[in-house]
């Protein structure tokens, strides 16, 4: 079958009413507009994740280059039984920030360095969209401040700091087990408080 | 160390955290996912807390994306879907209207390149008209890919990119990865690691520089890639010596 987008209005504002996973299937027919409405809903999100992690914007920006790229380019791979768009895209600058920390000897630089601190936190927005989400992310902070310091340790460093168990257990001087059990535990906690608020289906 | 141990009291378990949050060893990750594929209890046991990990994001304080940012990734995208769309008009679609005579040049050239034609029919300078600096196209040769398998190097200014299409998919495991070789050297790693859509086309930014480079070409290496060439090339563009 040849190209049915062809069929379909692909004008910005018929292309803002589609969901994701509909943009997702005219993406894969190399639509770059439908792709842009893609990325312009979850480029802030990546971006913030990226920098969260990276904490330098030029590599930050680089990650979720190369992130929106890889979605544009391998569109097809992206599986709708396997969970959102959304967590699709941020699984893939997740894995690319991780690439980067261990690829790069940044280690050292890894927190938010000054030149940075004019970063413009994200203007709110009214959205229903917008307000669901935030609601979300006070839920899934809560979560994580009501898990033991210990917990909350091991789980950053490992998400958020791209470190393996093992250099995670060199870092604390724990046993590697140990780490494990920590993020199992802390894991483990948090689904059952965000599954009674909902936070995570 | 694949075990297709379905007890609940796999060895493996405290793996699962580990792993969804992404904190396992590369060889680590591979063979926990070998294990998982035997092993229902830890796959359970990962689905249940990954959706824990996929929540973490929206945990981070929302920044702003540059604008710069969008605009690039949009005009690599834009000039990735123009020729695209271009080089499948032949294969898969009626006319369009597209500018005729661009088409009719790269539907000639997509045609040679499918019918394998040489190695190379030499670099061909496409006019973009007003849009910009003229691209030179070269056509690449393909190895073992379905009929119909189409690639090709096209360079604008100092910047390269292979655009292919009609691709299979990488073997199971497999990504394809890009080399640079230089006559009398062994061919140099790049981190261009890529796969293709469900149409088989993908745009890779050629990186660096094409500076002495005699062969661009692509192989399956195992997902991360190989510092040496680890199976026979797929695609091989031949630069003109100039």
């Amino acid at each position: 079958m040849s190209r049915s987008s062809r069929q379909i209005d692909l004008s910005p504002s018929k292309l803002r009413e589609l969901a994701d996973e509909d943009l997702m299937e005219l993406v894969c027919n190399n639509e770059a507009a439908a792709f842009e409405v893609v990325m312009e809903r979850h480029v802030n999100a990546a971006f913030s994740l990226a920098y969260r992690m990276i904490g330098r914007r030029a590599l930050a920006e680089d990650v979720v280059q190369e992130a929106l790229l890889s979605l544009w380019r391998g569109g097809a791979r992206y599986d709708r039984s396997r969970g959102s768009v959304r967590n699709w895209i941020l699984g893939i600058t997740h894995h690319r920030a991780v690439d980067s920390l261990r690829r790069d000897a940044l280690r050292t630089a890894r927190n938010v360095s000054d030149d940075d601190l004019h970063e413009r936190l994200e203007a709110p927005e009214q959205t229903e969209v917008e307000v669901v989400r935030r609601d979300e992310a006070k839920e899934v902070r809560t979560a994580l401040d009501a898990l033991p310091a210990e917990q909350v340790r091991v789980i950053e460093l490992a998400y958020f700091g791209g470190f393996t168990h093992t250099e995670i257990a060199a870092m604390l001087g724990l046993p590697v087990g140990t780490v494990k059990g920590r993020m199992r535990l802390g894991l483990e906690k948090m689904r059952s408080r965000l599954s009674t608020s909902e936070a995570v289906t | 160390m694949s075990r297709s141990d379905q007890s609940p009291e796999c060895e493996q378990r405290e793996q699962a955290a580990a792993y969804a949050l992404r904190a396992l060893r590369h060889e680590e990750a591979e063979s926990y996912r070998e294990h998982l594929d035997g092993c229902a209890r830890c796959r359970a046991d990962v689905s249940s807390l990954q959706p824990v990990v996929d929540s973490l994001p929206v945990a981070v304080p929302r920044v702003v994306a540059s604008q710069e940012l969008r605009s690039r990734v949009m005009t690599t995208v834009r000039s990735e879907a123009e020729l695209l769309h271009a080089a499948g008009a032949g294969a898969d679609r009626p006319q369009s209207a597209r500018p005729r005579w661009r088409s009719r040049r790269l539907q000639a050239l997509t045609v040679a390149v499918a019918m394998g034609v040489g190695v190379l029919v030499g670099a061909v300078v496409l006019d973009t008209g007003s849009q910009g600096p003229a691209s030179r196209v070269t056509p690449a040769q393909l190895g073992s890919l379905p009929a119909g398998a189409k690639a090709v190097l096209r360079q604008v200014g100092g910047h390269a990119e292979l655009v292919v299409s009609g691709v299979s998919q990488p073997p199971s495991g497999k990504i394809y990865q890009l080399w640079l070789a230089r006559e009398g050297s062994a061919p140099q790693a790049t981190d261009a690691l890529f796969g293709v859509n469900h149409s088989g086309n993908a745009s890779v930014n050629v990186p660096g520089s094409l500076a002495g480079v005699h062969q661009v070409m692509v192989t399956a290496e195992p997902i991360g890639g190989s510092s040496h060439p680890t199976s026979t090339p797929i695609i091989v563009a031949t630069l003109p010596s100039s």
